[in-house]
């Protein structure tokens, strides 16, 4: 399946996301099945077939590892722990030394901490988003290129895994408070 | 989906957690990731004049499975050569702990954790004996 193709869209990273809310709730109430009551059996399916498949396809780009993982494979790039290159020892530090920060942040209740941590993720993840919007533009991505869109990916799901943390000590936080 | 009781078991009482001194010669350090989750493990090994492991530590940020299969390693390595330990399979702490197949990928971690920490030892060695 090819997703952009299901909702209609260019096959780029850098989707309007509000583009991408309107095509699937319009293709949602299209394929809704109270459309199809008096239409045979076959065609019934069809339509239901056709609306999971928005759904998946909907599910697939609005996240960003996602969709970006869906760009290689139609660049016929295989995607998956295996395919992709080792992180680089360097870079496994800096995470190591985020994470640590974090729990040590949480551990003490230090609010300021971790709202630095999290700015400086947020802003690596966006540079990594970047260079995956200049690899998956309009124009079509040469094979060196790519290569070097596959490292951000990778980065770019360790930044998403330690951002999933702050939110759930953010709501850890938010539940603890006298109300 | 269920962890199975030795997992619960080593991610309720994780052995060894903690940090040797990366700077000591007699330390090696493995700092491997898990790109598929975002997690991350470091396990480090203090190594005897005699080749044998005297001190295993680590740190894991990940999932239960991930916890307790660095914990095992740890466990497991303590008290063996570095050979010895270099030759512990994933699969044998995918059978100790029961894990099931989309956990494999906690127990391969583990396995690479332990042959980059001998790994990183022994460019310290050589590093030394220039």
């Amino acid at each position: 399946m090819n997703p952009f193709e299901v909702l209609g869209l260019a096959p780029v990273f850098a989707i309007d996301l509000k583009e991408l809310e309107k095509r699937h709730r319009d293709l949602s109430r299209a394929l809704h099945p109270d459309r199809f009551i008096g239409a045979g059996a076959s065609e019934r399916r069809a339509s239901l077939n056709k609306a999971v498949e928005a759904n998946e396809a909907w599910r697939v780009l609005r996240d960003s590892v996602s969709r970006a993982e869906a760009l290689f494979r139609l660049a016929g790039v295989a995607v998956g722990e295996r395919d992709e290159p080792m992180a680089s020892p360097a870079f496994l530090m800096e995470v190591m030394e985020w994470r640590e920060g974090l729990a040590e942040a949480r551990a003490v209740r230090d609010v300021a901490a971790v709202m630095k941590l999290s700015g400086e993720v947020s802003a690596r993840a966006m540079g990594s988003e970047e260079v995956l919007a200049s690899t998956f533009g309009p124009k079509k991505p040469g094979s060196h290129e790519l290569k070097l869109a596959q490292v951000q990916l990778g980065e770019l799901r360790f930044y998403r895994r330690f951002l999933e943390e702050v939110s759930a000590i953010e709501e850890a936080w938010q539940d603890e408070l006298p109300r | 989906m269920a962890y199975s009781e030795k997992v619960i078991e080593h991610a309720e009482n994780p052995r060894n957690v903690g940090t040797l001194d990366k700077n000591d010669p007699n330390v090696g350090t493995g700092l491997v990731g898990a790109p598929a989750c975002g997690d991350v493990m470091r396990l480090q090994i203090k190594v005897g004049e005699d080749g044998v492991i005297e001190d295993a530590k680590f740190k894991t940020f990940g999932c239960g499975s991930a916890i307790a299969s660095s914990s095992l390693a740890t466990e497991w390595i303590k008290g063996k050569t570095i050979d010895e330990a270099e030759a512990i399979k994933n699969v044998d702490i995918v059978n100790e702990l029961n894990l099931p197949p989309v956990k494999i990928h906690c127990s391969v971690l583990a396995e690479d954790a332990i042959k980059s920490a001998i790994a990183d030892y022994r460019k310290k060695k050589e590093q030394k004996n220039l």
